[in-house]
């Protein structure tokens, strides 16, 4: 019995007018937003080759390694990031490296390109949490009350027909129909990034595979909340109304209302109130030790050198005591700043949970490596590039990175052969390595679970209310 | 000897959460190859008599018995026993009749039915060959009235509840509607029909009853109102609606 409603639920929708615009509207969705992610992945790949070949043009022709102050690194375009943008492009792709201090990542995809950040991507995400959701209110608003309306539930229950079967049937032959617009053109989309170049290792295509399983369970939810207001209500007019409200609250309102009232019950200092407090101190500690360098007394010797490593070596210590110093507080306002964000975006995230879409969204970022995990991975990646560049430069140059010092070099006649060029590429690479697939599984797990959970309690709503329907 | 009724009132009561009696205290019993008409004006009880029959209702007090199984008690069991036609017959109108047919009838539990069986009856019933693989859409009421009743005889269930079945068809359908409803009876169906429709009734039921405000006011065989005018004994019957 519950295979034969299945089987009319999905004849009745497949012959619909509902299903053509659905299929046609999710599959030129999809499918576009496959096309996107590719060309933007091309384009990504391209700039990102690009910036590291004008980053080692740069010191083309320099002859001493102490001339390299500074070098960039780069965060390379992730396949899949294309595809679920999360906040791939709202973060900087690169950092400058000086040896020592602070890394903060630079030059975002939005930044450098505003107008994309207006109206952001066509991606799975997107197409996910808004356009799949909607077309779940607009497959499940009439499951029950439109047989009502249309009177065929009194003719279905004059039969010997469990209640119970029944809606089962009719939420599994809606989800069914529904899939069926969902997942052929995300096939054709998987179909077309070879296309343009684009190869998927193992982990992106778990990664791939878990994103469309939360999809398929965050489509599932709204399904079953079109249900449960279906079974509630005699008619289908008021069962849409009912449904397009809640889905507005649910996906345009409560995330974006998440982060507001996170935002004004803890609040995080700002970069600039963290940068000002850190360059006052700075200024103070500078000023310390401009004293100590007015008052400081060259080594009493006639051998120039002796004299310029003296003077190093103190300006050296100053340094290092100076960065000590100013890592200590930095360190203590970044903690501080950290604590408070983690506590803000914890708040947020809890407000958020109660849309089903906003789930979707965090699961689909953690599971992707594009949620906010992803920044803190570059910059931590970017700091142990950091010290390897420090040690590398320590070795090259004799001296320690970042800070001031005078180099005095002597050219005397004897030096026939000029100096060779430095090779850059003995630098150290930066190989930035994406976040698996295993380090966000238990955020998407968790995250998963609460929808899972949500696609419960409508149905158990839905099944509560069709036992006491009147099918009349 | 006398074979049991198929279906049955036994003080069959349905009063609403608002107070209002629907149905009060009614009995009667159809019996098989006998057609039972209940008449009576609009808000009589007639429909709700019926949607107790089908559960769609739990009664008050009484029973209703399809079969011998209390449709309130086993409902799922008694349903197995019985077809219903409405008086409106809904059908999905995207399907065409022959697939309207295929879902409904094996949802009533009837399967192994070929394409020239759903052809065969959807002649039987007088819908037109070239109708039976076009979608509902464009189907008039008797069209669809006809679909209904093939459904209930492929069901091929010993009892049969009809809601008004012939309101609103053109006296040609109506009459063809009641010739295969007495070529059911012959057949040894047990049939509860409801109607407003005296002189059909008088035509082809066994028993009359007139319902007004949920009361069974007059129960009569077609034997005992042979010499009776139907028409005069409803309007008495009725009158005390008007008073």
């Amino acid at each position: 019995m519950v295979r034969l409603i299945i089987e009319k639920e999905l004849r009745d929708i497949f012959t619909s007018s509902k299903f053509l615009v659905t299929f046609g509207i999710c599959s030129v969705l999809i499918i576009l937003s496959f096309l996107i992610g590719a060309r933007n992945h091309q384009v990504a790949t391209a700039q990102y080759e690009a910036s590291k070949r004008a980053n080692d043009l740069q010191y083309e022709g320099v002859t001493d390694w102490t001339r390299v102050q500074e070098y960039k690194i780069f965060l390379p375009p992730q396949p899949l990031a294309t595809l679920v943008n999360g906040v791939a492009n709202d973060i900087g792709r690169t950092i400058e490296v000086r040896g020592r201090g602070e890394l903060r990542s630079q030059d975002s995809r939005y930044g450098d390109d505003p107008i994309f950040a207006l109206f952001r991507f066509l991606d799975l995400e997107f197409i996910f949490s808004i356009v799949l959701t909607l077309f779940a209110i607009l497959f499940g608003y009439d499951l029950i009350n439109g047989e009502k309306e249309r009177g065929t539930l009194r003719l279905t229950f004059s039969n010997a027909i469990p209640r119970t079967g029944y809606i089962i049937a009719k939420f599994i032959g809606a989800f069914l129909a529904l899939a069926v617009p969902l997942l052929v053109p995300i096939l054709a989309g998987i179909l077309i990034l070879p296309a343009f170049g684009i190869t998927l290792a193992g982990d992106d295509w778990l990664k791939l595979a878990l994103i469309i399983g939360a999809g398929i369970i965050t489509v599932g939810a709204f399904l079953a909340l079109a249900l449960f207001v279906s079974a509630s209500t005699e008619r289908s007019s008021t069962s849409f109304l009912v449904l397009l409200s809640l889905w507005i609250v649910m996906v345009m309102i409560v995330p974006r209302l998440s982060v507001v009232a996170a935002d004004q019950i803890v609040t995080v200092p700002s970069v600039d109130e963290i940068n000002s407090q850190k360059s006052r101190f700075m200024s103070q500690i500078w000023n310390e030790d401009r004293g100590r360098m007015n008052s400081y007394t060259p080594p009493k010797s006639q051998n120039v050198q002796e004299v310029m490593a003296g003077f190093n070596k103190f300006m050296q210590e100053l340094a290092d005591a100076r960065e000590k110093k100013f890592n200590e507080l930095s360190a203590r306002l970044n903690e501080e700043r950290t604590n408070r964000q983690a506590e803000q975006q914890m708040l947020a995230m809890l407000v958020s949970g109660v849309s089903p879409s906003a789930l979707f969204t965090l699961a689909a970022g953690e599971i992707n490596g594009t949620s906010l995990r992803m920044e803190r991975a570059f910059l931590e990646q970017a700091k142990e590039y950091q010290r390897q560049y420090a040690a590398f430069m320590k070795e090259k140059t004799g001296m320690n990175t970042g800070g001031f010092s005078f180099v005095v070099r002597m050219v005397t006649d004897d030096d026939a052969a000029p100096p060779k060029p430095i090779n850059i590429r003995e630098l150290p690479q930066f190989a930035f390595t994406p976040l698996s697939a295993a380090s966000g599984l238990g955020a998407y797990t968790g995250y998963t679970g609460v929808l899972a959970v949500y696609l419960l309690l409508f149905f158990a709503g839905a099944y509560r209310s069709f036992q006491r329907y009147d099918v009349r | 000897m006398e074979q049991q009724p198929l279906l049955e009132a036994n003080g069959l009561t349905k009063r609403y959460e608002d107070g209002a009696l629907a149905v009060n205290n009614v009995s009667f019993s159809v019996r098989p190859g006998e057609i039972y008409a209940m008449l009576g004006g609009n808000g009589a009880g007639k429909t709700t008599t019926i949607n107790l029959f089908l559960n769609f209702l739990e009664p008050t007090s009484g029973e209703a018995r399809i079969a011998g199984i209390a449709s309130h008690a086993d409902p799922l069991a008694a349903k197995k026993h019985v077809a219903f036609v409405s008086e409106n017959v809904m059908l999905y109108t995207n399907f065409t009749a022959v697939q309207n047919l295929a879902y409904f009838v094996r949802l009533g539990g009837r399967t192994g039915y070929t394409t020239e069986d759903y052809r065969r009856v959807l002649l039987r019933v007088g819908l037109q060959e070239e109708a039976h693989h076009k979608k509902l859409k464009g189907f008039s009421k008797g069209m669809r009235q006809k679909c209904g009743i093939a459904i209930a005889i492929l069901k091929d269930a010993p009892a049969i509840l009809l809601d008004e079945p012939t309101s609103g068809l053109d006296p040609k359908s109506g009459y063809e509607f009641m010739q295969l409803l007495g070529s059911l009876r012959d057949e040894g169906k047990a049939i509860l029909m409801s109607t407003h429709d005296i002189f059909r009734a008088k035509e082809s039921a066994d028993t009359i009853g007139i319902m007004r405000q949920g009361n069974l006011v007059m129960q009569q065989s077609r034997a005992a109102l042979s010499g009776e005018d139907l028409e005069r004994l409803y309007m008495e019957h009725m009158a005390g609606v008007t008073e």
